[in-house]
């Protein structure tokens, strides 16, 4: 099936084809600007640690400025001593104020040292090593991948026997997982915390998570016939998002008149322990965009792009060379309902040597149709004394026999 | 991308929020002095007169300071100057990023055990046997985990080549050989012949020879003149790193050796050389931003990604990844096929055979070739298979 394109074509290589070194230049080049959720993790640490920090300084200098201006001093001895006495409790106040300050700081420290790991991380893109930078690459997308599927344990053991625990978001991740774990436990608290935390941002983007979670505190009252307390619990929570959520809200506030061990399939879902599991995957979703990741693991991601770049008709005939990674089942069946690339140009790989024909290395052609690289034949001809061996077919023939071929 | 212009934005992040701490510390610290003090004069006080009125002045003072700190408003413009040159810092990474690379990205059964089982077997082949048991544990696809017993044998191969300890690469050659020579590798003889080497420069010459005897001979009808050049080695004995033959005892040797070994024993495995996950996903990052491009194009035509079976354009990916050979005939603008296979005219130019029976208008009778002024016949023009 063709489909015309014919808006300027976004293929840099669009003839006349760039030289090799060229190409894989603005390749490198073009696949940093892929790095966004390597830089942009951090910072949304660091702004998140940062608003906490200054939130709490805020909150507790407001306080103790409150409290000692409302100091008075009753007559008496013991007036004047109650007074030094509420004095000296505000002085320990602001050192435990100051400690945390402190310790606020110390994190913030550790957050900007991970932005600027990261940054230095994209400068050695450029820096000649190729293999290294690919090396660490594919093991930071590893360690994504692990913590998101909740397979701690080996993202923090590769993070640390690769070295790269400043460019992975390991204690990002930690800090999501007290909610999810909470969630797969049943407690909606930790949940709740978090978007208390995070409330400004959630609203910005429209995020219905708190309202989720509210409804299922609402729906666990009714389960456990706290009818009463669920309506009070309704009124107190739920009302606020009648103006946006009307429909749910009305579906689930007519459970307490099905009850959790209603037949009516609509309302039935709701009190199915499932609805757990659609919290944790919700709650992740509102994490991740929180934090400027990718919904999807960035492995699945890049693993679609290669397998799309990879996937040629020619995969799936007998004898796709084994180098070729959709030779082999898993990665054949990961590409299955993915599309096959095209090739506006031929690209031509010598049977013998897998390199590319190209004009250094042009196809020569034997009498039989059969055809080869330069180097290959040259290399054979020079072994058997100029004689060929086509290994295809085991034709022979001469070296002088060979013409070349122009393929445009 | 522009590292320099990201670097000076955030500096201004990071100057800001060292402000905006010091700032708060400074109050916190100036809070406290100003009510240290008061307490220390209330104290004085105490022990001379007994006067409330006092207290209560010495408090309005404090006070009246305190109000006059506006120490909340100072932290507030701090805050407000730091998300300032956060948002800056945040605008910078949008121009230099794309900041939305799921976009290309088809939303299908991409199975997770599946995914699973290729990460496991990554670990294997790579050597890292903790991690992928650790992997296998956590994830649970324990009865996938094929790669590990051998690729167990080759690391510990390779471990031994590099305390320079030959015996178990011999022994694995020697149990594989037929199937080596069916790859036509020479790897038996090279790994023997290094070990003469080795003998060698112990300087029992007696023992080369005799090693040369016993597993070298076998060698010596196919490869007249490798054997020939390490006999001469003989002569060299105490000074190889002097003679022509020094390439024989130069570590770069042992470790062109050892990535052969590699080749080898993955290729009788029947697994690739280079691990499949880590080419797919380098091919993921060169075909990524074209991919990208591609979806921004079709959803300004409102044509259908999700589904489409073939690219409308080439993705540009290094020829490293070329495993197929594709020719595309220049005329038609067509991949070749079995019904169409690409045809060599005289002149050595190649199109489709559907282009020939075109310019052959189905005659016998010359054409010229659309690429030079040579003129052709139908029957001349030969098949290619690439
Ligand atoms: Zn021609």
């Amino acid at each position: 099936m063709e489909m015309a394109i014919d808006t300027p074509s976004p293929s840099p290589s669009v003839s006349p084809a760039p030289s090799a070194a060229a190409g894989r230049q603005t390749r490198a080049a073009e696949s940093v600007r892929l790095e966004h959720q390597l830089v942009r993790v951090p910072l949304e640490a660091l702004r998140a640690t940062a608003r906490t920090n200054h939130r709490l300084a805020e909150k507790e200098i407001a306080a103790v400025l409150s409290s000692a201006s409302s100091a008075s001093v009753a007559p008496g001895e013991s007036g004047s001593a109650a007074a030094v006495e509420h004095l000296t409790s505000l002085v320990s106040r602001l050192h435990g104020l100051k400690r945390k300050m402190e310790e606020g700081a110390r994190a913030e420290e550790l957050q900007v040292q991970r932005c600027r790991a990261r940054l230095d991380r994209l400068a050695a893109a450029s820096a000649g090593d190729d293999a290294e930078w690919e090396d660490i690459r594919l093991k930071r997308i590893l360690v994504d991948y692990m913590l998101r599927m909740s397979y701690y344990d080996t993202a923090t053991k590769l993070a640390e026997t690769s070295g790269i625990q400043d460019l992975v978001d390991i204690d990002v991740f930690l800090d999501a997982k007290r909610v999810i774990d909470s969630l797969r436990n049943k407690e909606i608290a930790p949940a709740l915390a978090w978007c208390a935390e995070n409330k400004s941002r959630l609203k910005k983007s429209k995020s219905k998570l708190e309202f989720l979670l509210r409804l299922q505190e609402f729906v666990e009252l009714v389960k456990a016939k706290n009818f009463l307390q669920a309506i009070s619990y309704a009124r107190k929570y739920l009302a606020p998002w009648g103006s946006t959520h009307m429909k749910e809200l009305q579906r689930v506030t007519a459970t307490l008149v099905f009850r959790s061990t209603t037949n009516c399939v609509s309302y039935k879902v709701l009190f199915e322990q499932n609805q757990w599991d659609f919290l944790v995957d919700q709650f992740k979703q509102e994490f991740y965009k929180l934090y400027g990741m990718t919904l999807e693991p960035l492995l699945n991601i890049y693993l679609q792009a290669g397998l799309t770049a990879l996937k040629t008709p020619f995969c799936f005939e007998g004898n796709c060379p084994k180098e070729d990674p959709l030779s082999l089942d898993g990665f054949r069946k990961l590409a299955e309902p993915l599309p096959f690339s095209k090739q506006h140009h031929s690209k031509l790989v010598c049977h013998i040597t897998k390199e590319l024909m190209d004009t250094e290395n042009p196809p020569l052609v034997l009498p039989n149709g059969y055809v080869y690289s330069t180097k290959a034949l040259d290399e054979m001809a020079k072994k058997n004394g100029g004689k060929i061996t086509c290994p295809r077919t085991g034709e022979v023939c001469n070296y002088t026999e060979l013409v070349k071929a122009y393929i445009s | 991308m522009e590292l320099d212009s990201l670097r000076e934005a955030f500096d201004r992040v990071v100057e800001k929020r060292v402000l905006s701490s010091t700032k708060v510390q400074e109050a916190i610290d100036q809070i406290v002095n100003e009510v240290k003090q008061v307490i220390s004069k209330m104290q004085m006080m105490d022990t001379d007169s007994m006067d409330s009125c006092d207290h209560s002045s010495i408090l309005a003072e404090l006070k009246a300071k305190l109000n006059e700190m506006v120490t909340l408003n100072q932290l507030e413009g701090c805050q407000k100057e730091l998300n300032v040159a956060l948002s800056k810092y945040l605008k910078v990474l949008e121009k230099s990023f794309n900041t939305d690379v799921s976009k290309a990205y088809r939303n299908v059964d991409f199975e997770d055990s599946t995914v699973n089982k290729i990460i496991a077997n990554h670990f294997y082949r790579q050597g890292l046997f903790d991690l992928g048991d650790s992997f296998v544990h956590e994830c649970g696809e324990s009865d996938e985990t094929y790669l590990k017993l051998p690729f167990q044998e080759m690391y510990g191969i390779l471990e031994a080549m590099k305390a320079r300890n030959l015996e178990p690469a011999l022994t694995w050659a020697a149990n594989n050989h037929d199937k080596l020579l069916q790859n036509s590798s020479m790897l038996e003889l090279k790994l023997h012949s290094l070990q003469f080497v080795e003998i060698l420069t112990k300087g029992r010459r007696d023992d080369a020879l005799q090693y040369a005897r016993t597993h070298l001979v076998p060698f010596a009808s196919l490869n007249k003149a490798e054997i020939q050049k390490l006999m001469a080695c003989l002569i060299w004995v105490d000074r190889l790193e002097q003679s022509p033959y020094a390439e024989f005892v130069s570590s770069t040797h042992w470790e062109k050796l050892a990535e052969e070994l590699i080749h080898q024993f993955c290729s009788l495995l029947g697994q690739p050389s280079d691990s499949p996950l880590s080419v797919t996903v380098s091919a993921g990052f060169q075909g990524l931003p074209t991919l990208l491009k591609l979806t921004t194009v079709m959803a300004a035509k409102k044509q259908e990604w999700q589904t489409m079976k073939q690219l409308p354009v080439p993705i540009d990916i290094g020829p490293e990844f070329q495993y197929h050979s594709v020719f595309v005939c220049p005329v038609l603008r067509e991949q070749s096929s079995d019904e169409n296979p690409p045809m060599l005219m005289p002149c050595g130019h190649a199109v489709s055979k559907q282009s020939i029976t075109k310019l052959s208008k189905s005659s016998s009778r010359p054409f010229k070739c659309p690429y030079c002024p040579s003129e052709a016949v139908a029957s001349q023009c030969k098949q290619l298979h690439f």
